[in-house]
């Protein structure tokens, strides 16, 4: 009797919490259908045989799947692996150099300064590398455990039955509705460097002057600090804008749901970015001494008119945004209706 | 070679055993009544990937399960709902045709070789 608990406890670590027991008292009461009475350790070790490894027997059972990331998602999970791991290798240089060249002038080894940062950036392209991989593979692991409402447009696509008539249907969809993979990618580029910026502004945004023979960094334009406190609002922006990329690469044309998400994320920007450039702090003093000097405006002039004119600049290009989503999503929608009637 | 061959049997034989399996459910049979039957019909069958199966068929409605605890020792039996023999039905009709179709496909190529 001791193989055949040792067989079970085999199998028992390795199956579902759930229907564990159930299970379990199936397989004994096989196994003792399976022996004849008063079995030699023979007639157990037989029957233990006829059963198999019990580790393959175990994951019979498994209703999770056994794969990482199934063919559902393997494509997808590819070409978003290809997408980021340049744009994330290239914002981490970019920070390397902000912070290095930039940050400190330093007369003296020249060449000793260039090895460190050489070194500094092999390895933080292997690091960043890493990281891409890293979570990735974390989230589409997740996704191909957790059923969410991507899985019914995959399954729609690929798994609805295929008829010549689809065809038409990719030839319909016009160029000017149709989103490219170079969409999506600078989409998340552009959402990748204002990111770096913004997290590193006291480095990059600034003024700049010509002294001698180098660019010099003379002050920053904004107080950190402030900016930085309205993280939680900027991590918002930047997780819609991927939300929006990732909705874009599975749709892979405009659609109704892609214009509405298209506009929400436009208005969710406006409004965080609109709140954050009109803070009385924001402008770091010696910025807006320095610009009160230049165009001999007082201080108070310079702060508010600043704001607001970078403001409406923005505004501006979300609302251009906004209506290009309209008119790419309309003209699908026009050409679609005169295909039907065409077939009529 | 070997190896090629087992994976492509363990392949072809795994439709089958699902169609094998819905065929003996028709009456309520627990997990080793229903190996002895398909192995008195000289049905080849991996007990590890049998004993699971049934669970899968359970919880896709096929059939559906009782435990028996009058006997000596409690027993899981297993009977094909209806909407399993339905199913069934139906696999087996598709089978019959395929099978058919596929034999005069290989009864074709024998005759050539001749």
């Amino acid at each position: 009797m001791k193989w055949i608990d040792v067989y079970l406890q085999e199998v028992e670590r390795r199956l579902p919490e759930k229907n564990r027991e159930d299970i379990l008292l199936e397989i004994r009461s096989t196994i003792e259908d399976m022996l004849p009475e008063n079995p030699s350790e023979e007639d157990v070790k037989g029957v233990l045989q006829g059963l198999g490894d019990p580790v393959k027997l175990a994951h019979g059972y498994s209703e999770k799947p056994m794969h990482l990331i199934g063919p559902r998602y393997y494509d997808t999970y590819i070409s978003l692996i290809k997408m980021i791991l340049p744009i994330a290798i290239t914002i981490s240089l970019i920070t390397l150099v902000a912070e290095n060249i930039l940050g400190t002038v330093e007369e003296g080894n020249v060449i000793t300064m260039i090895l460190a940062i050489v070194g500094e950036g092999v390895w933080r392209v292997i690091s960043v590398g890493m990281q891409v991989f890293f979570w990735v593979t974390i989230i589409f692991a997740l996704i191909e455990r957790v059923d969410i409402g991507i899985e019914d447009e995959e399954r729609r696509s690929p798994r609805k039955k295929w008829t010549p008539t689809d065809l038409k249907k990719v030839a319909r969809a016009p160029r000017r509705r149709s989103i490219s993979q170079w969409e999506v990618y600078g989409a998340f580029l552009w959402t990748a460097i204002w990111g770096t910026v913004y997290f590193h502004a006291d480095q990059l945004l600034g003024i700049y002057e010509n002294q001698g023979e180098e660019l010099t960094f003379i002050t920053p334009a904004l107080n950190q600090e402030v900016l930085l406190s309205y993280w939680p609002g900027v991590v918002l922006v930047i997780g819609l804008e991927i939300a929006l990329a990732l909705y874009k690469l599975l749709k892979g044309e405009w659609s109704k749901g892609i214009m509405w998400f298209n506009t929400i994320q436009e208005g969710v920007s406006i409004g965080i970015f609109v709140w954050i450039i009109t803070d009385e702090k924001l402008f770091a003093s010696s910025f807006i001494n320095y610009i009160s000097d230049l165009f001999q405006w007082n201080s108070a002039q310079v702060e508010n008119g600043l704001a607001w004119r970078i403001a409406a600049i923005f505004i501006i290009f979300s609302l251009w945004n906004i209506i290009d989503g309209f008119i790419k999503y309309k003209r699908g929608v026009k050409k679609t209706k005169l295909n039907h009637e065409f077939v009529k | 070679m070997s190896q090629l061959l087992n994976s492509l049997l363990t392949e072809q034989r795994r439709g089958n055993l699902t169609l094998a399996v819905l065929s003996q459910l028709r009456t309520p049979q627990y997990g080793y009544s229903l190996v002895k039957r398909l192995e008195d019909s000289g049905i080849t069958i991996d007990q590890s990937t049998l004993y699971p199966l049934l669970r899968r068929l359970e919880k896709k409605d096929l059939v559906t399960s009782s435990w028996d605890t009058t006997e000596s020792r409690p027993r899981k039996y297993y009977v094909l709902s209806v909407y399993g023999e339905n199913v069934f039905q139906t696999l087996k009709e598709e089978w019959k045709k395929a099978t058919n179709e596929l034999f005069r496909l290989l009864e074709e190529e024998n005759n050539e070789m001749d």
